[in-house]
């Protein structure tokens, strides 16, 4: 058994020279990283830079070549109670016969058992959730009656009726409008100052640089990793998404990063 | 099993044919849905036909012809073939539909060279293997009944126990994946229980149309129900009543019961597709009528009381003139407002009655708060991820925020 002060003193996620792929191309190569706990940390990187790749390895959704992942200092395989990971939104049906309310029960399954009843505290905690996310009104509709927004607000309603520590998100802002983005974030900021770890990964480097507290920079290889101000620089950019993009001069960021 | 064919009020051989026709609906209708919901249905086919040179092999190896060992033999050749599809689609650039089709088609057709070899040898104990084709509900017997029953209650027991994870890996197999879940364990158990359900219905309605009955219900319980707890017992229920409707009307007719089982679900799913409140066809076509004719109607009147406000009350074709309407739709409103005494007529001049007046300020006060909830509602901070009904604003924003939006938009004019 670990001492509590140990698990504080863990980072939320540890990527230990993770090499990754499907079919022959390595999709993740060599890839060291960490997460610490009680911050607000971003994956960012091109499209097809292995970000979605990294979380499901990290996770162990899919086979790795070599390295391993740690959610707080252990392997995924026995700390799955301490992660909680929110799919990019367009890998499920959303026409599946099913509630608002029963995708938030999917959260608790875990703890409640696979067959036991829900409990009543299980169910105040799913209201609880829901009413985090604005979405209480929304509780006996049919997911594929919700908007894009609110679906990504369900998604996250899930991921907190699992009270994990850790909380990992494929592209929660993509697809959502400004005023979900708002909310999102709010709460992924509340979640923060709470003392978990929210880890996600995101296009737009503005709201990296104005709102979280760690990034990863990723394209293939991991090009830098630690606080914003230190990894966010243009020439880290420029290694990662290339030369592309409107760059002028060498000292001038990309357009889309500014 | 036997008591409960007595129990039925029917002749004995007709008891028995309901009995399996309700058990072969029962599993097939609740097996199916997990065939349906991964976008599978065409697996369910491809093992069904599958299993067709498995009963020939069976056949042939035994030489018996009673059901449990052909059904035995077409279990066998169901896997088989399952594993087929699974392992073209990994190993090679093939995709899944093309995958189904070239296992589906080559173990039919291996199954109809078999079957026609038998049929040549003239083996006495050959004749009835061309029922597992098209399906046979008469001559079943008492003892393949009770196969069928141990085979869906097990597998109707598995998918109770798993009911939670199966939900799960269906609906989100990463999510499913992150908890623990053995997803691919569990994606297996799904296809063995299509392989299940193939089997129990496999005698009665045939190789080549058991798919429809994994699929008829399914469709037909999604179109009624919203949620998986509920539609696997109504498909379930379905897949038994069109069993056992199309089974008994076979026997009666001397048809083929396969086609005449299908017949019946394909009535059933029609009158599902189109019936169905909320979902079904008319329901969605009415309410749509409802809506463009309460819009046209309401349109008319801010019209009226725009061109009152801007001079002289219009004639009817001035009002066409003008609202650029066609002069026929806009007779048909004016009947509809006529009858619910909306309008007052001054010569062919057009006014509003008191209550019309009364209608159409209230359409225009909708009108506005909607645009001032276009324009202002972000300032509004709504605690919640409520989206509003356009058609009914203050309701469902409540009259504290209806009244805020109205002051925003008062005080940017
Ligand atoms: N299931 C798969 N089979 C084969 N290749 C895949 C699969 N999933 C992803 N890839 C490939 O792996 C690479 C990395 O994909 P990944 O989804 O991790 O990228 P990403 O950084 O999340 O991109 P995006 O920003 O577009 O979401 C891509 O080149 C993609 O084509
Ligand atoms: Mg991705």
């Amino acid at each position: 058994m670990r001492s509590t002060a140990e698990t504080l003193a863990a980072p939320a996620l540890e990527v230990r020279r993770l090499t990754a792929s499907y079919s022959s191309r390595p999709v993740l190569w060599d890839v060291d990283a960490t997460f610490p706990m009680g911050a607000l940390s971003a994956i960012v990187g091109p499209n097809g830079a292995g970000k979605s790749t990294l979380l499901k390895a990290a996770l162990g959704l899919i086979a790795t070549d070599a390295g391993q992942a740690l959610i707080q200092g252990r392997p995924v395989k026995t700390s799955r109670d301490r992660v909680a990971y929110v799919p990019q939104r367009d890998a499920v049906d959303w026409d599946f016969p099913i509630t608002v309310r029963e995708v938030v029960e999917m959260g608790r399954y875990a703890q409640i058992g696979w067959v036991r009843r829900v409990q009543r505290s299980d169910q105040t905690l799913v209201a609880d959730c829901l009413e985090r996310v604005g979405m209480a009104a929304y509780a006996s509709r049919q997911i594929g009656q919700l908007s894009g927004g609110q679906r990504q607000r369900v998604f996250i309603a899930r991921a907190l009726a699992q009270q994990a520590q850790v909380m990992v998100m494929d592209e929660p802002f993509a697809g959502v409008d400004a005023r979900t983005e708002a909310d999102i974030l709010g709460l992924l900021q509340e979640l923060r100052n709470e003392g978990r770890a929210v880890i996600v990964v995101h296009h737009d480097l503005g709201t990296v640089r104005a709102a979280f507290d760690w990034v990863l920079l990723l394209n293939v290889r991991a090009i830098a990793a630690g606080p914003v101000a230190d990894v966010l620089t243009p020439e880290t950019l420029r290694r990662a998404y290339g030369a592309a993009g409107g760059l002028e001069t060498e000292e001038q960021e990309p357009r889309w990063a500014a | 099993m036997g008591s409960l064919i007595d129990l039925l009020p029917l002749a004995y051989p007709d008891a028995v044919v309901v009995v399996g026709a309700a058990l072969l609906g029962m599993t097939a209708g609740a097996l199916g849905v997990f065939a349906v919901l991964r976008e599978r249905s065409l697996v369910g086919d491809a093992l069904a036909h599958s299993a067709l040179p498995g009963v020939a092999v069976a056949f042939l190896v035994t030489g018996a012809k009673d059901v449990g060992t052909l059904l035995a033999g077409a279990a066998c050749a169901g896997i088989v073939g399952a594993l087929m599809m699974v392992g073209i689609e990994r190993t090679s650039r093939i995709r899944p539909d093309a995958a189904i089709g070239v296992v589906l088609s080559s173990f039919f057709s291996l199954g109809i060279v078999l079957l026609t070899y038998i049929a040549s040898t003239n083996n006495a104990n050959q004749a009835g293997l061309e029922k597992y084709l098209f399906g046979q509900a008469a001559g079943l017997l008492e003892r393949d009944l009770i196969v069928m029953a141990i085979l869906s209650a097990i597998s109707l027991t598995l998918v109770a126990l798993l009911f939670r994870a199966l939900k799960t890996t269906l609906f989100d197999p990463n999510f499913a994946g992150s908890v623990g879940l053995p997803v691919r364990v569990l994606e297996v158990a799904m296809t063995a229980l299509l392989v299940v359900a193939v089997i129990v219905g496999l005698r009665t309605v045939g190789a080549i149309l058991m798919v429809a009955m994994l699929v008829v219900p399914t469709v037909a319980a999604r179109q009624l129900a919203g949620r998986l707890a509920v539609v696997l017992p109504v498909s379930a229920l379905i897949g038994a009543v069109v069993g056992v409707t199309g089974a008994l009307l076979s026997a009666r007719a001397e048809l083929p019961t396969g086609p005449v089982i299908v017949l019946v679900g394909f009535l059933v799913v029609m009158a599902c597709v189109l019936l169905a409140p909320g979902r079904g066809v008319i329901w969605r076509a009415r309410k749509l009528a409802r809506d463009r004719r309460r819009t046209l109607t309401e349109g008319v009147m801010v019209d009226i009381e725009t061109a009152i406000h801007a001079g002289p009350p219009p004639t009817a074709a001035e009002l066409a003139l003008v609202s650029g309407r066609d002069p026929r739709v806009l007779r048909r409103v004016l009947r509809r407002l006529d009858r619910e005494g909306m309008l007052a007529r001054d010569g062919d001049r057009l006014h509003l009655s008191e209550i019309g007046a009364a209608a159409a300020h209230a359409v225009l006060e909708r009108r506005n708060l909607w645009s001032a909830w276009l324009e202002h509602g972000w300032q509004l901070q709504l605690p919640d991820a409520r989206e509003p009904n356009p058609s009914d604003l203050r309701a469902s924003l409540g009259d504290h925020y209806a009244d805020r939006l109205q002051a925003l938009a008062v005080k940017e004019s």
